[in-house]
């Protein structure tokens, strides 16, 4: 898995990995039982601080994306979400509100807004098991 | 959460020399485990303030603390749980490198033998080879293993890397980070004065601005990169801008629109869209960009 951090983007760099890190666990780059990269080589290879990166290991916990094993490492859970349905729902809500508001600013009608979701769903669905065939 | 006691804390610090004030009415605070970024001009006052916490000056007026102890009272308590690599650095030319880590560790209590070993590796120096015959590369990196061997709670870096090549630049960096940072995090602080701040961007995790020896500005890194943004816009025609509040700076080349934005981002991106733009972006600066702006902040505070 390759990470890749940008100053510029004003976004803190421990929520930078964050979102990588989820990104790769939807797409299927990184897969359920898989490790992830120890901290002291990855804070060492991106040139970030240690904490940084402990931070972001802390925040994917967390949010039940992966587990620590002592003396082991961190590893990507098989089902993560900690929360119950209903709070998963309304996690979800939050960000398709946001995407909501952004396409009526961009004057993207509802047939287009719903095509573009399906457009993505199917793509990490794609790439997904493009991962598992490629084993 | 209870705040730790600070590693460094120094209150109101001022150091003159002759009729020159090098330090004047500086303030800062330093937490443990962080890296702290402490930037600054030539002449600013950056090394006189590392000379007071190690006791090679003495303050004019204020206080220094480090390890909530004084550095003029305490200097052995002090010095025992830091480790300091200045931007020259000097050893005894007729020693080898082996006699010169001797030499140094003969002043410590405690000395990673396994750590010394795994550095003089990593940066491939020999030990049988006189100091005098280093490169500067080389000695700054004599000096990392000589300050990092003893495991030391505070690291003190005065412009460590400059006049090194990129690489070796690089290395120092990440032997900072990896050896030296994650022996025991909550307890491993760094204190680095650089002019090479895109060098230390992903390490610094705080810093001060000293200009003419008091703090310009202070802040976490993720919040400064928050706070200053670039803001690009390109419109139809030239507009007529409106009065742009928080705008350090404002550059308008025709159609084209930049402004410098200090922590009203959001607000100047929502006055500009109301003009229509054909293009608009915005970017954050980054910690060496905001050491540079530091000059307007200056302007727009007097």
């Amino acid at each position: 898995m390759i990470l890749q951090i940008d100053f510029k983007a004003g976004k803190p760099v421990y929520l930078q990995l964050v979102d990588q890190i989820r990104y790769a666990a939807a797409a299927g780059r990184l897969r359920p039982g898989e490790p992830l990269p120890s901290i002291r080589p990855l804070a060492e290879e991106l040139r970030v601080n240690r904490n940084t990166i402990a931070k972001a290991y802390a925040e994917l916990e967390s949010q039940g994306v992966i587990e620590t094993l002592p003396g082991k490492g961190c590893f990507l859970k098989v089902n993560s979400s900690p929360f119950t349905k209903p709070v998963r729902d309304k996690l979800l809500l939050t960000e398709i509100d946001e995407a909501v508001v952004m396409a009526h600013h961009l004057q993207i009608g509802r047939d287009k807004f719903l095509a573009l979701v399906q457009e993505r769903l199917d793509y990490f669905e794609r790439k997904s098991t493009q991962h598992d065939s490629a084993e | 959460m209870a705040h730790p006691a600070p590693v460094i804390e120094i209150t109101n610090l001022s150091r003159r020399y002759g009729k020159t004030e090098a330090v004047n009415g500086l303030n800062l605070t330093v937490r443990p485990g962080r890296c702290y970024g402490f930037f600054g001009r030539n002449g600013a006052g950056k090394t006189t303030t590392i000379k007071c916490l190690l006791n090679l000056l003495r303050p004019g007026s204020g206080t220094v603390r480090v390890f909530g102890l004084d550095p003029q009272t305490d200097e052995v308590a002090v010095k025992s749980r830091l480790a300091y690599v200045p931007d020259a650095v000097a050893f005894y030319p007729w020693m080898t490198v082996r006699d010169t880590l001797e030499y140094l560790a003969s002043f410590r209590a405690h000395w990673n033998r396994e750590l010394e070993n795994d550095l003089l590796q990593r940066f491939q120096l020999d030990p049988a080879k006189k100091t005098s015959a280093l490169s500067k590369g080389q000695r700054t990196q004599l000096a990392l293993i000589g300050a990092i061997s003893p495991e030391p709670e505070l690291l003190v870096l005065d412009e460590p890397t400059s006049g090194l090549d990129p690489i070796v630049r690089r290395e120092f960096i990440e032997t900072v980070i990896g050896a030296y940072q994650s022996g025991d995090p909550e307890r491993r602080t760094v204190f680095v004065s650089t002019h090479l701040i895109s060098e230390f961007e992903g390490l610094i995790d705080e810093f001060t601005i000293i200009e003419q020896g008091r703090e310009l500005l202070s802040l976490e890194a993720d919040a400064a990169r928050d706070r200053f943004r670039k803001i690009s816009a390109r419109f139809a025609q030239a507009p007529a801008l409106p009065p742009l509040a928080g705008a350090l700076r404002v550059r308008q080349t025709g159609r084209e629109v930049e402004i410098l934005a200090n922590g009203t981002s959001d607000q100047l991106m929502a006055t500009l869209r109301l003009l229509g733009p054909e293009e608009l972006q915005c970017e954050a600066l980054t910690l060496e960009e905001i050491f540079v702006a530091t000059d307007l902040l200056k302007k727009a505070k007097a």
